[in-house]
């Protein structure tokens, strides 16, 4: 591994100040939530910071507190913590699974919210060292090569889906992204935080230099709201979503008052889709609506060479978990 | 913000050449990128002194910035127990306990310790009695070549540490993160289920 | 079969406690005074020239203390290819992952920051990875003589087997069935990387190297590095896995020897895990091509398969195909193309020549009796070889036992159904397959010493790769010398004391060490019915040299296995319900470690079957999934509960009536899986691994039923 200088921030602004302070002297940075993956990219040389800046040294930042029904999260609190939190369990179920389900038991015992959301891609091509648009490069190796994992919305330059599984459960959520940097503070909605390549082909979400996901908020849960994650994988632990959805609807009785549904492994962002929400709306979830919502949420796909399977297993997915968390009690 | 690699990749143009100069190994260089490599030698790479507890022990320690906690306990402490199987949190070889939690130590900087209470499978006997955890791998045959062996103890421990009375499922759960290639994951489950108090699960065979 | 007294029962190993305490000292665990760590640069593309390696700024990094490549190190790596001369590096280089240089240096971080500093010019070559494509005239030249690779011989031609004739076969046919199944490069995975420590003094080199064979290690270096045999001592105290890929000398032991010799200090070499996947080997893909016919009440009447294996650029394995053995066919051809490609090696891994064959061909025969109308039980049994090529004699075999009580134990008359039968969305099937492997004898040595306080001593020279053959061993000394197991202290891993013996693979230690041990136990108990147990310091030694053979009969193990799968019709998912493996390797020495070795077989299998595949780019040539995360390697969460079975059959020449072990259990696994699916579905997956996008494509389809 490349030799790099270890930098332990007492609190966010001094993490933010750490930036800027290398910055200044000419050293690129890299900042570290639980560091699983920051340490594998530094080790195939996919990130080669001078500095690296250890947010988990750093005290409070990984707590949730709720207020006036609003929950708040620290961008520091471990997967694991969350994935068991009661509160998150119990009100916010769609993002206690998902953070259940990243990796592996060691991952989540070391990973962090704020870094399993603003993870880098795992595109085979962009890990492999392939000179990509992820990497700096001007070219996408996956729109003619082995696209099997790739992305059927939203693609084009860059043909990644987004890795993370806690993203579409947090835009799922409505939640608010609060972010620090070397210009303030700034909020922004978890649905306008992922950058589609079109727009910056190189990077996933509109973090700017030197800026940290601080914490997350979610805004109370309306009564009768009740969601879940599903994640499909390729094998039972540790692989990122072939397809997933977070799925929340808000109740009254049989019927849906609202619906988001955001889809996971199948855009370079969090893929929500209101077209097949707005079905929902004032309706029973009959199992022809839920078939009808899959159906629906697909509508658009355009699927690579070899991954068109994508398309009708993300329509299952989605009726499945449309259906079952209607049923929930 | 990490700053991607500098790396150049040759187009190829002359008749000849056909391919893009992609990388698909670590430590490779095509001849443009060699010069703007910034590598540096031990002697200049960062050190930083940090007091880590590992098995009960205090230790204080300078260390590189970029030692991994593996390289530490492996190559500077010489507590070669825990194994490195990839290093790059996909095996589990490395698992080691911190501050009671499972984790990678191939992605944990020995840096990131300091203050912090370490257990490796070389903490888990006691007083020369091995932790019924060991005992019960001996006799359900749970190693095979054994290079896994201590990461399914380190995880197990942490599981049965939180949760004595666990299910089959429980058991998979918690060492979905423990890759064994001689592929003997029944009887490490085996084991596991006979080291806990799960009341059917006592020497029974599952 | 006669009880036994020590060996047959339930035995933990002997090295179990260091196993379960961090104590086993494996090679990577080793360090030694002033010792320096080396990593390899490697060739980024699948074909090139190359015109220049500029070592200079990497020599100028401080800590640097040597750098080999092709410019001052002509060693030859032998075992790396049988057929042509491959250099340690190899101009041009031929895969991605060839060799370029080593650098060895203070620590392995320096060491990897210089291989970053050497500037390599390259011209690329045109590129192949697929053997088919290889055989074309247009295809690139990868070795001098062309793609087609040589036998032993040095004939460049498909190595065929013919009995009976073909056309009359298919003549007398009521039915012929042809297919094609493609299967894929994927890896030994095992948790160990490769590693090498080498240090001399004077002129005597010392190795130690995780290998699976201490003497044929040994060997391989004297013979490349040209130093007498005696002269080399190779050492592995605790191995790590290997599943066929460490059978040699690697690359990686010739490398740290060189580098050794240049710096006057112990060197160590150690492989990534991505190197480990990328620059060691994997199992050779085949293309299979069947056509096999059968008369009405499911008599086979011909049966031909044709396979193309793909190599990778060096010859480091047979490449062939195995199955059609256990099939009694009047008419059969086999043969197989070993075709040079640019893709990673292929060579050894478990039971190299089977799972991936026997998934077509059992596939082809589940088929037939599909199409017959025949329970695949009752087609196996009635068409299951009696004797081996329809010719020769079996030593001892259990086939028809494993097929018929396994079928009770798994209720197969109760779960099986006809193909595609099952409704809904989720469907079950289950699915069969039968095999063999060739138990071989030959070889072997053993020293067995006792001391005056009646503790024995065996010398072996195993190094145990998680098969628990220092076990067996121990096992098989205490029966025959009738003494507790304590009583036998086991020495293994070092060519200084421990003799020959064949290398643990092909499942050959029990057969040819284990009967080596017998003897020694034999002439020791001779020794000391003469002279009296030995007094004070005194020892007597009995060393022994067997080579048994067969007289003419066939040896072989046999099994079958069988899967209960279901399979998710709209997402693809499957999911593994039962799996039954039934295994004849004659007496179960161990039945503990056995049980061991069987499930962790199957689980490879499934493994193989669902998931694993060494993926390439094909525009570029180059690997983009190596590693663990990559190849979907499965979990303990993905596993269900293997259920084993021993048919113990007596055979004459194994140990105690002992036949192999070790490489069977992964034989059959894939086949059952694909015969279950198709059982659950009525469709078929033709290509390794069932990955969700095949699984989906052919779900989409119709059924391909009769």
């Amino acid at each position: 591994m490349r030799a790099f200088a270890n930098a332990t921030p007492k609190n966010l602004a001094d993490a933010v100040e750490q930036v800027k302070q290398a910055k200044q002297n000419q050293k690129s940075v890299a900042i570290a939530g639980g560091g699983s993956d920051l340490l594998v990219m530094v080790k195939d040389h996919l990130a080669s910071p001078d500095v690296i800046v250890h947010l988990a040294a750093m005290k409070g930042n990984d707590k949730v507190i709720e207020s006036a029904g609003v929950v708040k999260i620290g961008g520091l609190i471990t997967l694991d913590a969350l994935s068991r939190h009661p509160l998150i369990r119990e009100k916010y179920t769609a993002l206690a699974e998902a953070a259940g389900v990243v990796g592996t038991p060691q991952i989540r015992n070391a990973g962090t919210l704020a870094g399993n959301v603003c993870q880098r891609p795992w595109c085979w091509y962009f890990r492999n060292g392939f000179p990509c648009f992820k990497a700096g490069g001007n070219q996408c190796f996956s729109a003619a090569g082995e696209n099997q994992l790739h992305a059927i919305f939203g693609g084009g330059p860059s043909f990644i889906v987004h890795p993370s599984d806690t993203a579409p459960a947090l835009v799922a959520l409505d939640a608010k992204f609060h972010i620090t940097g070397p210009a303030g503070e700034r909020t922004v909605a978890a649905a306008d935080f992922f950058t589609l390549p079109k727009v910056n082909a190189a990077k996933e979400n509109s973090l700017a230099d030197g800026e940290i996901l601080a914490w997350v908020e979610i805004p109370a849960a309306k009564r009768g709201t009740r969601s879940m994650y599903h994640k499909e994988l390729d094998r039972e632990a540790w692989t990122h979503a072939i397809v997933s959805t977070a799925v929340v609807l808000e109740m009254d009785g049989a019927t849906c008052r609202s619906a988001r549904i955001v889809m996971g492994g199948v855009a370079p962002i969090p893929w929500r889709v209101p077209e097949a929400e707005k079905l929902l709306v004032g309706q029973r979830v009959t199992p022809e609506l839920a078939v009808k919502i899959g159906e629906t949420a697909l509508i658009g796909a355009t699927p690579l060479a070899k991954n068109r399977y994508k398309v009708p297993l993300a329509k299952e997915i989605v009726r499945r978990t449309v259906a079952a968390v209607a049923a929930k009690a | 913000m990490s700053k991607i690699s500098r790396r150049r990749f040759v187009e190829g143009t002359g008749a000849s050449v056909i391919a893009v100069a992609a990388v698909p190994l670590e430590a490779q260089q095509t001849k443009s990128a060699a010069s703007e490599s910034n590598a540096a030698s031990a002697a200049d790479a960062p050190r930083t002194k940090i007091a880590v507890t590992i098995n009960g022990t205090k230790h204080s320690v300078e260390v590189e910035d970029r030692w991994t906690l593996n390289e530490l306990l492996r190559d500077h402490l010489d507590l070669t127990g825990t194994k490195l199987g990839c290093d790059r949190s996909e095996c589990g070889a490395c698992t080691v306990l911190i501050d009671g939690k499972a984790m990678y130590s191939c992605t944990q900087l020995a840096v990131w310790m300091d203050g912090r209470s370490v257990q490796t499978v070389e903490g888990l006997a006691k007083n020369g009695k091995l932790d019924p955890l060991q005992q019960a791998f001996i006799e359900h045959d749970a190693p095979q070549c054994g290079y896994c062996t201590s990461g399914q103890l380190m995880s197990a421990k942490a599981l049965l540490n939180r949760n004595p009375r666990p299910t089959r499922d429980d058991v998979q759960h918690a060492m979905a993160g423990n890759i064994c290639r001689c592929s003997n994951y029944n009887h490490y489950v085996e084991a596991v289920m006979a080291a806990s108090d799960t009341p059917s699960a006592k020497g029974g065979k599952a | 079969m006669n009880p036994l007294k020590t060996a047959g029962h339930p035995t933990q190993r002997i090295d179990a406690l260091k196993r379960v305490t961090g104590t086993a000292k494996y090679t990577s665990d080793k360090h030694f005074p002033g010792m320096l760590y080396a990593r390899v640069l490697r060739s980024p593309h699948p074909h090139a020239r190359v015109k220049s390696v500029d070592v200079s700024k990497a020599q100028a990094l401080p800590g640097v203390k040597a750098i080999i490549t092709r410019d001052n190190c002509d060693v030859v790596w032998s075992s790396g290819d049988t057929r042509n001369k491959r250099y340690l590096f190899n101009n041009p280089v031929r895969y991605a992952g060839d060799a370029v240089a080593c650098v060895a240096a203070v620590d392995r971080h320096t060491a990897e920051e210089a291989t970053r500093l050497i500037a390599v010019e390259y011209e690329t070559l045109p590129f192949v990875l697929d053997a088919e494509e290889a055989l074309k005239p247009e295809a690139p030249e990868i070795q001098p003589g062309g793609n087609l690779s040589p036998d032993d011989k040095g004939k460049r031609e498909a190595e065929v087997y013919r009995r009976g004739n073909l056309d009359r076969g298919f003549a007398a046919a009521d039915i012929v069935l042809e297919d094609r199944f493609q299967s894929a490069h994927h890896n030994n995975a095992q948790l160990e990387p490769r590693v090498s420590i080498a240090f001399w003094e004077g002129e005597k080199l010392t190795v130690h190297a995780a290998t699976q064979g201490i003497a044929n290690c040994r060997t391989d270096i004297a013979r490349d590095l040209k130093l007498p045999v005696e002269n080399v001592r190779v050492i592995c105290d605790y191995m790590g896995g290997g599943f066929g890929n460490k059978n040699q000398c690697q690359d990686s032991d010739l490398m740290a020897a060189v580098l050794s010799k240049k710096t006057g200090v112990p060197v160590k070499v150690e492989f990534s895990r991505k190197e480990d996947f990328i620059s060691v080997h994997g199992r050779w893909p085949v293309t299979q091509y069947y056509k096999v016919g059968a008369k009405k009440d499911g008599t086979l009447t011909a049966l031909q398969v044709r396979g193309y294996s793909g190599m990778g650029p060096y010859r480091k394995g047979r490449g062939d195909q195995g199955g059609p053995e256990v099939y009694q066919c009047a008419n059969v051809e086999q043969s197989v193309t070993t075709v040079y490609t640019n893709m990673a090696v292929s060579a050894n891994y478990r039971a190299p020549a089977y799972p991936h064959s026997v998934f077509g061909l059992e596939s082809v025969m589940d088929d037939i009796a599909t199409r017959l109308k025949m329970d695949p039980l009752e087609f196996r049994l009635k068409n299951m070889t009696r004797k081996y090529r329809d010719s020769i004699d079996y030593s001892s075999i259990g086939l028809e036992q494993c097929l018929r009580e396994g079928a009770e134990k798994f209720e197969w008359k109760k779960r099986w159904h006809e193909p595609g039968l099952d409704t809904g969305n989720l469907r079950r099937g289950v699915g069969m397959a039968m095999g063999g492997f060739g138990s071989s004898v030959g070889k072997s040595e053993a020293i067995l010493k006792v001391g005056a306080k009646g503790q024995y001593y065996l010398y072996v020279g195993v190094t145990d790769v998680g098969t628990a053959a220092k076990t067996t061993m121990g096992l098989i000394a205490a029966e025959e010398l009738a003494v507790p197991l304590e009583s036998v202290t086991v020495h293994w891993g070092d060519t200084a004391d421990c003799p020959y013996s064949v290398g643990e693979s092909g499942g050959r230690t029990t057969s040819f060490t284990g009967v080596s041990v017998v003897e020694a136990a034999k002439q020791l108990k001779k020794q000391i019915a003469e002279k009296g147990m030995p007094k004070g310091s005194d020892m007597l030694t009995a060393s022994v040299v067997t080579e048994p053979d067969t007289k003419g009969l066939a040896r072989y193990s046999f099994l079958a296995d069988f899967c209960e799968l279901e399979v998710d019709m709209t997402t693809g998912h499957i999911k593994i319900l039962k799996f039954l493996a039934v295994h004849d390797s004659g007496r179960v020495i161990n039945p503990l470690t056995s049980q061991s070795q069987v499930q962790g077989g199957v689980i490879q299998g499934l493994s193989m079957a669902l998931h694993e595949e060494l993926l390439y780019d094909k525009r570029r040539g180059i690997p983009i999934n190596a590693g663990y995360y990559g190849a979907r390697i499965m979990t303990h969460l993905d596993v269900p509960l293997v259920e084993t079975m021993f048919i113990e059959t007596d055979d004459p020449f194994g140990p105690f009536g002992a036949k192999t072990l070790g490489e069977p259990p992964i034989v059959g696994v894939v086949a059952a899986v694909a015969n279950a699916f198709f059982n659950a579905t009525g469709r078929r997956v033709k290509s390794l691994p069932f990955s969700r996008d095949k699984v989906l494509d052919a779900l989409g389809k119709k059924e391909v039923l009769a």
